[in-house]
């Protein structure tokens, strides 16, 4: 059991409230005069405001309380939202971050208001709080009370007899009531509080603890208090007891206190209660336990198959069903929402529109698409490559869109979708498009290309992946994509994607990212060749047709396969992988794609579906190519997990090299 | 040199020898190819009988497969590869020599092939040497010292140095 | 037995620190993330005590306490009610709404045993 600890708590509840102001304010610089996000962005402040004064943020909170009443005053209709103030705003939520993470620069706050102070009128003073004369005045030898409590006292929660308790408990006392006030039986409402009471407090008692005693009702209560004897002995009283002080407070200032809110909350909200928090490493380490279970399962299965043991079966098929079950519990586990990484890019943008001088919009799509969260934390640093190549190269000045015809402002999109065992991540501009002219320029100073050498437009573009293509030269000016392109692809690669470029000179940029949804346990389909046993992931799988043996006599020399009137390239896998032994009579043939083109792979054998846990290549064969993983099969044994999308790459390779010999 | 960079991979000691105060060093032996072979008994994890190798198409000959060791994919290193000897089919007597090399950021495991281990010997630098630049048929790099035990000359590899060109083969991608 | 008393505040390191306290203090606390949740929880349980947040998402804390209020077996049932500054005005309409009393953040654990003894009067 950890031990609960509300100041962590209230770090990471922090760094939450501040996503969402910033993710108010963002949408505020297109909304200046939308009421819901001013209250979203000041509900968000006056929250972190007062928790963060509870758990000894004292600075953040006193940094807080001045941004917090700019935007009260704006939601007062005191003072206009403008897009400085946003932005002073948004400068404040860094530092308010810095300050949670305690490494703010105190510099750097001091700047901030500053310019808050420019951006909203000068605050209004606020009216100065009324010295309080807290127990300094002289005690008395008692005093003469008569009061009355509010009538719904006890209906609002007020336990008379505990104040009269508390009376008593401040000195000698006694108590009469009045019940001249009770009316006839008939007319009386049971929970109305209608006695009235006089009594004698004698004793050195300070006013200001007669005032504690009744603090939550004593604006509405009727209460008279006087000196038992003139004679006021100069004693010095006692402090007032500092226990009531909080609630005490709001006598020392009248300031602006929210008005009740009930604007609609844009965020999403589950019920925090029904949510638990556990560490992401907990979840791992459950999933490589699950990652176990569904080895030594599949194993059981097995042993139960071999056998003629009808119970044994019985109870293999239930650990089977409970397995599987327990895996995909596990896997929504693991699932977020695309839209907090999306989040994460509205800010960048707005960034790097300032920076760049650009208009730029960022329109998203699809934020509900679920992604395994480790791999929304690895898609992260390519996408931000890819976001800011787009605004950075991608997206015109408004001068150059405006010449062209385009509307000023360039937009940015980001949309995902689910499609099979894949989401589908989309990063689309509507800039000036990739020069291809500058391209094969780059390309051939860098000795990617021979000067003059036939490419076709896929191959040339492809280039922007090359390693050598980003490592040459400067990189100023270059229209299009280029910047370290190729760490994005080798990081989507490592996250079993693809990734793919799509340009239309002048009218913008398409990159598409295949993620898997998972990186843990995918279902594969394990095929043989030779004698060893390979995983295909069954995402990537279209078909399974038989290679009769005259088809492989006549595509022998050629690797091309009429498929439904449609030439496909296949690979022999028993050649790629150099497998001795004797081809099946039968072979087989699975039609794998990812994008747009199928690849056939000629396989000995379809043994069948498999869930396969993902285990990661060592170093030495991870660059390989040809492999994405490995898994541990049911005999213990070890299958390697075809890595399918350089295996298209590959095809697509033969098939140009066929066509060209064509 | 107290450690060397491979493949951008940082294996640490594996070029220096970490002779203790008394100059002497705690080793595991075993036999390769007719040759006897040491490497540092703290690198070693466990030594098992040999398991169903799974072939890795396309990957250098010096780790051309990979094996589960107790649920985890171990690459297969056969040093024979490395120094030129003759594959040769395994006896009752082969095993598998599970070592842990430390690598920047995670601990990489490795099987060594063995014709046979021998066992935990301490060397002394006293009689140990660099390797003759002349009269040995292998690559001076992937020896770190030869050290004279008894009757036998025992070779102390230098691992980084022989599986470097592993990586450097595949390092870049496809 | 020890008096229950129900939390609300859509704060959890409030919540929290709340309940550390009053558990602490003998009392048997029960958590509630916003008012729509705290009124359910309410309804659906007689608490001895409720300390709620006022601004809060979904349903804020004035419109929780005058809700609970129209109930009748919530009548009676002390309502203390947490706010960041002290304001007259949101004073006057909790207190309208039906609230007992008040606490204003920031607060140490001993002022909220210390309001909470005071209000149920042990």
């Amino acid at each position: 059991m950890s031990i609960e600890d509300p100041t962590a708590a209230f770090r990471v509840e922090a760094r939450e409230l501040l996503d969402q102001v910033e993710q108010a304010l963002l949408d505020l610089t297109h909304r200046l005069d939308d009421p819901a996000l001013i209250d979203s962005v000041f509900r968000g402040l006056h929250t972190l405001k007062g928790s963060g004064a509870m758990f000894g943020f004292d600075a953040l909170a006193a940094f807080t309380h001045h941004i917090e009443s700019a935007f009260d005053r704006v939601r007062k209709g005191r003072a206009r939202a403008t897009l400085e103030l946003v932005a002073t705003a948004l400068a404040a939520r860094d530092h308010m971050r810095a300050l949670v993470e305690g490494d703010a620069v105190p510099q750097d706050g001091a700047a901030i208001l500053v310019r808050l102070a420019a951006a909203v009128d000068a605050p209004r003073t606020e009216p100065a709080a009324p010295p309080r004369s807290a127990g300094r005045e002289a005690a008395t030898s008692g005093w003469r009370l008569s009061f009355r409590l509010p009538r719904a006292a006890l209906a609002h929660g007020t336990n008379a007899l505990a104040l009269l308790d508390e009376l008593r408990a401040l000195g000698d006392c006694t108590l009469v009531a009045r019940r001249d006030m009770i009316p006839p039986l008939d007319q009386l409402a049971e929970r109305d509080c209608l006695i009235a009471w006089d009594a004698e407090l004698r004793g050195a008692v300070p006013r200001a603890a007669i005032d504690d005693v009744f603090l939550f009702v004593l604006d509405d209560m009727e209460l008279s208090v006087t000196p038992l004897a003139s004679a006021e002995a100069p004693t010095t009283a006692t402090e007032v007891t500092p226990v009531l002080e909080a609630a005490r407070e709001h006598e020392r200032s009248a300031a602006d206190q929210p008005a009740p809110d009930t604007s609609g909350e844009r965020r999403a909200r589950v019920a925090q209660g029904e949510l638990v928090r556990v560490p992401a490493a907990r979840l791992d380490t459950l999933m490589d336990r699950v990652g176990e279970l569904v080895i030594a399962q599949s194993r059981l299965s097995q042993l139960a198959g071999d056998r003629h043991d009808l119970l044994l079966r019985s109870v293999a098929e239930e650990i089977e069903r409970l397995a599987g079950e327990l895996r995909d519990t596990m896997m929504v586990l693991r699932m977020v929402p695309v839209a907090s990484l999306f989040g994460r890019f509205r800010r960048l943008v707005h960034d790097l529109a300032r920076e760049t001088g650009k208009a730029i919009a960022l329109e998203t799509a699809g934020e509900s698409t679920e992604i395994d969260k480790s791999v929304g934390e690895r898609l992260f640093d390519p996408l931000v490559h890819i976001v800011r190549n787009a605004c950075d190269h991608g997206l015109e000045p408004p001068d150059e869109r405006i010449a062209f015809g385009k509307g000023a402002t360039g937009t940015i999109r980001l949309a995902a979708h689910q499609a099979g065992g894949a989401a589908v991540i989309t990063i689309s501009d509507d800039g000036r498009g990739v020069s291809r002219a500058r391209v094969r320029a780059k390309a051939e100073a860098s000795g990617l290309v021979a000067p003059g050498e036939v490419l076709s437009d896929a191959a040339l573009l492809a280039l922007i992946f090359h390693p050598g293509f980003s490592t040459a030269a400067a990189v100023t000016n270059l229209s299009g994509r280029g910047v370290g392109m190729d760490v994005v692809k080798r990081e989507i690669e490592r996250l079993r994607g693809t990734i793919e470029l799509v340009s239309t000179e002048g009218a913008g940029t398409s990159i598409t990212l295949r993620i898997p949804l998972t990186l843990a346990i995918i279902d594969g389909l394990l095929v043989r060749v030779g004698t060893a046993c390979y995983v295909i992931p069954l995402a990537a799988v279209e078909e399974c047709l038989e290679l009769s043996a005259e088809e492989d006599r006549r595509s022998l020399g050629r690797s091309l396969i009429t498929l439904r009137d449609r030439l496909v390239p296949f690979l022999r896998l028993r050649e790629l992988f150099a497998s001795d032994a004797p081809p099946d009579a039968f072979q087989k043939i699975v039609v794998v794609a990812t994008g747009r083109e199928p690849v056939g792979l000629v396989v000995d054998q379809i043994v069948g579906s498999h869930q396969t846990v993902v285990k990661a290549l060592s170093p030495f064969h991870r660059g390989i190519g040809s492999f994405s993983g490995a898994t541990i099969l049911g005999d213990g044994g070890v299958a390697l997990i075809l890595d399918v999308a350089q295996l298209v790459a590959l095809g697509q390779q033969i098939e140009a090299a066929m066509e060209q010999a064509a | 040199m107290s450690a060397r960079s491979i493949g951008g991979w940082l294996v640490k000691g594996s070029a220096a020898i970490a002779w203790d105060a008394h100059g002497e060093l705690e080793v595991l032996t075993f036999d390769l190819g007719g040759e006897r072979f040491a490497i540092e008994a703290t690198l070693v994890r466990e030594i098992v009988e040999l398991l169903p190798e799974t072939a890795v198409p396309g990957a250098p000959a010096l780790v051309g497969a990979v094996v589960n060791h107790r649920g985890r994919i171990v690459p297969v290193a056969d040093l024979r590869a490395a120094f030129a000897m003759v594959a040769a089919p395994p006896t009752v007597e082969s095993r598998l020599v599970v070592a842990e090399l430390a690598l920047d950021d995670e601990t990489l495991l490795l099987a060594l092939r063995a014709d046979r281990v021998r066992e935990v010997v301490t060397l002394a630098e006293a009689s140990s040497g660099d390797a003759p630049s002349v009269g040995v048929r292998w690559p001076r790099a992937y020896m770190r010292r030869l050290v004279r035990s008894g009757d036998d000359v025992i070779v102390l590899p230098d691992l980084a140095a022989i599986l470097a060109p592993a990586f450097d083969d595949t390092g870049v991608g496809g | 037995m020890s008096a229950s008393i129900l939390t609300v505040d859509d704060s959890a390191s409030l919540r929290m620190a709340i309940r550390i306290a009053l558990t602490g203090a003998g009392y048997t606390v029960t958590e509630a993330c916003d008012g729509a949740d705290g009124l359910a929880r309410a309804t659906a349980t007689r608490f001895d005590l409720i300390v709620t947040d006022l601004n809060m998402p979904n349903m804020d804390g004035l419109s929780m306490i005058r809700a609970l209020r129209e109930q009748p077996a919530q009548a009676g049932v002390p309502i203390i009610f947490l706010s960041t500054e002290s304001d007259a005005e949101v004073k006057a309409q909790a207190k309208a709404a039906g609230a007992t009393g008040w606490l204003v953040k920031p607060f140490e654990p001993e002022q909220l045993i210390r309001v909470v003894q005071k209000v149920l009067g042990r």
